[in-house]
């Protein structure tokens, strides 16, 4: 996962390979989840996934990042709390997050309310 | 009933007028690419060095297997036949030609599209059923020179290498024949081809080889890349891929005779 992390540095902004693995290797590491850099997709959980998109989505100079319905995306995703914990943790500077939900999932939304996102 | 079958015919004609045309199209655009300084990004050139290490490095040990059998048959059988013929004095001449300018580019090319032609149409059909390619279109990402450039260079760095090894191991096995058979010496067997091979033979060699790099990744790409939006179009994709890609490699083959013999 590491190489579809650090791809669009390497492409879009012709980053070395090495400096953007490292990169991706260090956002990987504030969640945790360094050990994925080795693994392939089919490997992976829904939750990593979803983490890997985020970061890979973090990677491009776009100022807004769309969470589009997180509960689908993520199977079994009881409690969205913790997912925002580790998004909150990857330090997206300069970047604003918008989560895409339909009415139905509002109740599970009700920590979020002071959230900066 | 009669104007129905023209217009059907004339439907063909101009479908497969079209689809060469676009087939063209693309390749044209890919070979702009691969003059393009621009292309070679980081990204790009790791997947070059894997795909150069899956074409043509992973292959080395089956390889080497197949062209020392097929060495030691096919001279054998050419050496028996020389000598069946009483062409003692053209050997040298017709291994080398037999050899350098036919056989290895041709088995090279059948193996590499039989291994690699296949991978590629799958995987590229695969991707784009997946939306994989949308989803790169959708981070900036151009396909052409993070996947297809980076296929196809490896096809033509591969198929070369390949070929000039396979050309070398053929060669080396048809000692043992001559060996054994007309009770050659190496001196004499290594006299008989230097004197046989020509710059032109290296110069076939190579430009086969690179004309079969470029088809065996270009068409498998290019069918993969047309596949249609299901699960079930992945095998007919690859199907058609390698059935087109026989024919280019067979038009290949013909054409190089052609030139040859002008």
């Amino acid at each position: 996962m590491l190489e579809n992390i650090a791809l669009i540095k390497e492409v879009i902004e012709l980053m070395p390979t090495q400096e953007a693995q490292n990169l991706a290797k260090e956002e990987l590491s504030k969640i945790n989840l360094s050990h994925l850099g080795a693994y392939r997709v089919g490997q992976c959980s829904s939750l990593e996934i979803f983490y890997i998109m985020f970061i890979r989505a973090m990677m491009t100079k776009d100022t807004h990042i769309l969470i589009d319905m997180p509960y689908t995306i993520i199977d079994n995703l009881e409690n969205i709390d913790e997912v925002i914990d580790n998004i909150q943790r990857l330090e997206y500077k300069n970047k604003k997050i918008f989560i895409l939900d339909t009415v139905n999932h509002e109740s599970r939304y009700g920590n979020l309310d002071n959230l900066d996102l | 009933m009669i104007i129905k079958f023209i217009e059907n015919i004339g439907t063909k004609t101009i479908n497969s007028f079209d689809s060469i045309y676009e087939a063209l199209q693309f390749t044209f655009l890919c070979l702009i690419h691969i003059v393009n300084p621009r292309s070679y990004n980081p990204a790009m050139r790791m997947v070059l060095v894997k795909q150069i290490y899956f074409t043509a490095v992973t292959i080395v040990p089956l390889f080497i297997v197949m062209a020392f059998i097929f060495g030691s048959i096919i001279i054998g059988v050419v050496i028996a036949l020389a000598t069946e013929y009483s062409l003692q004095d053209k050997i040298g001449s017709i291994i080398i030609t037999f050899v350098i300018d036919e056989f290895a580019p041709f088995f090279t090319a059948l193996l590499i599209s039989l291994r690699s032609g296949t991978a590629v149409n799958t995987e590229i059909a695969v991707m784009h059923v997946n939306k994989e390619l949308n989803t790169l279109k959708e981070y900036n990402i151009d396909i052409i020179d993070y996947l297809f450039l980076p296929r196809i260079i490896s096809g033509v760095i591969s198929v070369t290498f390949l070929s000039i090894l396979f050309a070398l191991i053929m060669l080396s096995s048809g000692y043992i024949f001559t060996l054994f058979y007309m009770n050659m010496d190496f001196h004499t067997y290594k006299a008989l081809l230097l004197n046989a091979i020509e710059v032109r033979d290296l110069v076939i060699l190579l430009l086969k080889s690179i004309a079969f790099g470029f088809v065996i990744m270009m068409i498998p790409i290019y069918s993969g890349f047309k596949t249609g939006n299901s699960y079930t179009a992945i095998p007919i994709s690859v199907l058609n891929g390698m059935v087109k890609l026989f024919i280019a490699i067979f038009f290949i083959e013909v054409l190089a005779l052609l030139l040859q013999s002008l």
